[in-house]
């Protein structure tokens, strides 16, 4: 479904955020995507749903080339992905009801089916009584319950979640993840990108680990270093004394993913 | 074609763009000017030209009253007979009053003023007639008659008026290339302060033409509503100044009416700055978003 072949980026002539990136997701599959601050997560994740190009490399998503692909091909393919951005991203001038709907009207759904489609849905999130506020007039946590509901309502063949769970309280984040599951097991190849352990080890799927840029996949049940996190940081803000031993997760090896 | 969705700000909220009707307003309200302006000159003058070009003027000036009524008739006679006249008509004592009333003032033309009798010539305007020759032989008559084809003054007067008018369609040309430029400018700035809307209705799958023709539709009304306006002024304008014209021409010169059909067309200039508008609007929006992922 997703394919990664040797994937490196840039934003402009800096130095590259990913590097050397191969792995392939099957259909239906779900992944947890993992790493420190500034490990490359959300630039993946925006290779993923097509909003940047790689510097080199080959994605290949739908069977198709996506690298390759023309720019009137992209919103096609777009319209088959369901994103949940970090930042919610919704648009402050439309209700809750009408950002959710905006998938469907862009792929022509007709107004009647819509808005009962997305009512219902919101009701499911736990925002009945919020469905004409608009995005400043809600708390965190609602805003992260329409971006969610906005990127599953057409029930896209990938999902792709920029910690998702970040600002809603437990038991909404246990529902959300319960949706993500569901979802997945009707076929969608899930994509998490989080923090949050405890809810990687609760689900227990496989991890996609960035760090420094590159990637390291970390197979549901194998161990982790438990102070990973915290050496990463010391290195981050040491004074360059690394030392490279310190934590090398195994890197994938690509005839290992693909 | 798929339906429109509204996800722009509403146009109170627009900040960069909320005030182009007006400016709009303003370009339609010019440009109906400089169109009205053009076409009235062509028509009225055009008509006005049109009706003197087959018109001869002939003058007999001799101060001798019989002697000039005979060379009245002597003229008349000549020009009778002359292939390609189809008419000869001697104006009556009220027609001449009429004529010199503009510089003489009404009442002031006297019946002891020496006034001169005028004979109005219709030329053929299948047969070409060789004034030369005509104006040989009414020579031989008398020294005190005067042909007048008035080609020398109205020559000069049409170049003038041709000047004009491409003076009004240049303003117009203007106009219109400054309203392309307002709408390229209110765009652009559109886009930049809904960059992040753009961005989001493209990662939900949204193609380039559905962002554009929200963008088309909103430039759209801005030029109606700023040609209706715009419009209006110019029409309030226009028949302001052709009532002041009444007064001041006093026959002097041709005053020219407002015609039905140029009104017609004027009533065409706010579609037209709405097509500019909205072409202009959509061609900038589809070149700007080419240049993004």
């Amino acid at each position: 479904m997703i394919h990664f072949d040797n994937i490196g980026m840039r934003y402009g002539m800096g130095s590259e955020v990913l590097k050397d990136i191969s792995f392939n997701l099957k259909p239906g599959s779900l992944h947890f995507l993992t790493g420190p601050s500034g490990a490359g997560k959300t630039s993946l994740l925006k290779l993923m749903y097509l909003a940047q190009r790689p510097s080199r490399g080959k994605i290949t998503m739908f069977n198709e080339d996506v690298t390759a692909a023309k720019r009137e091909d992209l919103p096609k393919l777009r319209r088959r992905i369901g994103v949940v951005f970090q930042d919610f991203r919704l648009l402050d001038h439309l209700t809750a009801v009408e950002n959710v709907a905006l998938p469907l009207r862009i792929s022509g759904g007709k107004g009647t089916e819509i808005e009962e489609h997305v009512k219902e849905l919101l009701t499911w999130v736990g925002l009945k009584g919020r469905m004409k506020s608009r995005p400043p007039t809600l708390s965190g946590g609602e805003k992260q319950r329409v971006a969610i509901a906005r990127a599953v309502i057409k029930r896209p063949d990938i999902l792709l979640a920029d910690e998702p769970t970040g600002n809603v309280d437990p038991a909404i984040a246990k529902r959300i993840m319960h949706l993500f599951v569901e979802l997945n097991k009707l076929g969608t190849t899930t994509v998490i990108a989080t923090h949050d352990m405890s809810l990687v080890e609760e689900v227990g799927a496989d991890r996609l680990h960035l760090q420094n840029g590159r990637l390291h996949m970390i197979r549901t049940g194998e161990t982790v270093p438990n102070l990973e996190e915290e050496k990463f940081d010391s290195r981050e803000f040491s004074s360059g004394t690394l030392d490279q031993n310190e934590f090398d997760p195994k890197p994938i090896a690509r005839d290992e993913v693909l | 074609m798929t339906k429109a969705i509204h996800f722009l700000p509403d146009e109170k909220n627009h900040e960069a763009t909320r005030l182009l009707p007006y400016v709009m307003a303003v370009m339609v309200y010019l440009s109906a000017l400089a169109l009205m302006g053009s076409m009235m000159l062509h028509k009225g003058f055009g008509d006005w030209t049109e009706s003197l070009s087959n018109r001869l003027t002939v003058q007999v000036t001799t101060a001798d009253r019989e002697a000039r009524e005979t060379q009245v008739r002597q003229v008349i006679q000549l020009l009778r007979n002359t292939p390609g006249i189809e008419h000869v008509r001697k104006l009556n004592e009220v027609e001449i009053e009429q004529l010199l009333e503009p510089w003489l003032g009404v009442g002031n033309v006297t019946s002891d003023l020496p006034v001169p009798d005028i004979l109005d010539v219709t030329v053929s305007r299948a047969l070409k007639i060789n004034l030369d020759a005509l104006n040989a032989q009414i020579s031989k008559i008398s020294d005190n008659i005067h042909l007048d084809d008035h080609q020398q003054w109205l020559g000069r007067f049409l170049r003038l008026m041709d000047m004009v008018e491409y003076t009004a369609l240049g303003i117009l040309l203007l106009v219109v290339m400054a309203t392309i430029c307002m709408v390229i400018f209110g765009t652009k700035a559109g886009m930049a302060e809904n960059r992040e809307t753009i961005a989001i209705m493209h990662h939900l799958g949204a193609r380039d033409s559905m962002v554009a023709r929200a963008y088309q539709n909103r430039f759209m009304i801005y030029g109606l509503k700023g040609g209706i306006i715009g419009l209006v002024l110019a029409f309030v304008t226009l028949i302001s100044l052709i009532y002041l014209s009444r007064d001041l021409a006093s026959g002097l010169a041709p005053v020219p009416d407002l015609p039905m059909v140029e009104v017609g067309i004027l009533l065409v200039v706010p579609i037209i700055a709405a097509a500019i508008s909205m072409l202009t609007a959509r061609i900038t929006v589809m070149r700007d978003l080419r240049r993004m992922v």
